[in-house]
């Protein structure tokens, strides 16, 4: 059944119980991740704007670096607030797809730096891969479900 | 959470260097999913679904594709709220 349904101009959504507690222990690591720093799987979540200037780039990262994370951590707390079931406008939706987005950008990278070619390989039989594939088809049909909101 | 943000005109400025027109790029990445990033260039930007999904494609296909442009200001923008939205986006000048 759809997690993520287009519904009377709402995104709703209906998680299982076991899945709304896989998320909810997901989302708080990487909260703990986020407000940490510096860790080599955050490094999706950060990507340089100016790669050939390290002047511009950390004049960028100064400015921005606050907002990112603030706006990060914004969006997990909307998604866990509406975690076990809710009705969502655009925005709320987008803040589920950033955030749903940014899990998969971490535990890819993981999965990338374990030497797993994302591209070619085949994924390994391990609890993040499965993890990663299941926030994917997450993903897949919350975009589903937003593209129609958006439509309408 | 991402408001949605109005992209402010850039206003006109009187030196060179913020009146030369910068780019954005975005590259192709192993991970974020083509729906997700052909959601994100319509809902950032307001493109048409169709101009979104050949931008997207365009990513995926060449390995890059130059998805906005203007001053300084308003390209450092755009590349941070497709960073907002884990996107691999730089910004250059367009020479």
């Amino acid at each position: 059944m759809s997690r993520f349904r287009y519904e009377g101009g709402a995104v709703a959504v209906d998680l299982p119980s076991g899945e709304q507690e896989m998320l909810s222990q997901v989302l708080s690591d990487l909260r703990d991740l986020l407000i940490k720093g510096g860790d080599n799987t955050l490094r999706r979540l950060k990507p340089p704007a100016h790669p050939d200037s390290s002047e511009a780039e950390s004049a960028y990262r100064e400015m921005i670096d606050d907002d990112l994370l603030r706006g990060r951590l914004e969006a997990i707390e909307l998604v866990e607030s509406t975690l076990s079931g809710a009705e969502l406008d655009i925005a709320g939706a987008e803040a589920w797809m950033q955030s749903l987005n940014s899990l998969r950008l971490v535990l890819g990278e993981q999965l990338a730096l374990a030497g797993v070619d994302l591209v070619n390989d085949k994924l390994p039989d391990t609890a993040s891969a499965a993890l990663y594939e299941w926030i994917g088809w997450l993903l897949e049909q919350l975009i589903d479900a937003a593209s129609q909101a958006q439509d309408h | 959470m991402t408001a949605p943000v109005m992209v402010p005109e850039p206003e006109v400025d009187e030196s060179v260097e913020y009146a030369r027109p910068w780019k954005v790029i975005v590259w192709d990445d192993p991970i974020n999913l083509m729906s997700y990033v052909a959601f994100v260039f319509q809902k950032l930007f307001g493109y048409s679904k169709e101009k979104a999904h050949r931008l997207m494609m365009e990513v995926h296909v060449e390995g890059r594709a130059v998805v906005s442009s203007g001053t300084r200001e308003k390209v450092e923008f755009d590349v941070f709220r497709l960073h907002e939205h884990g996107l691999w986006a730089t910004m250059e000048k367009d020479e």
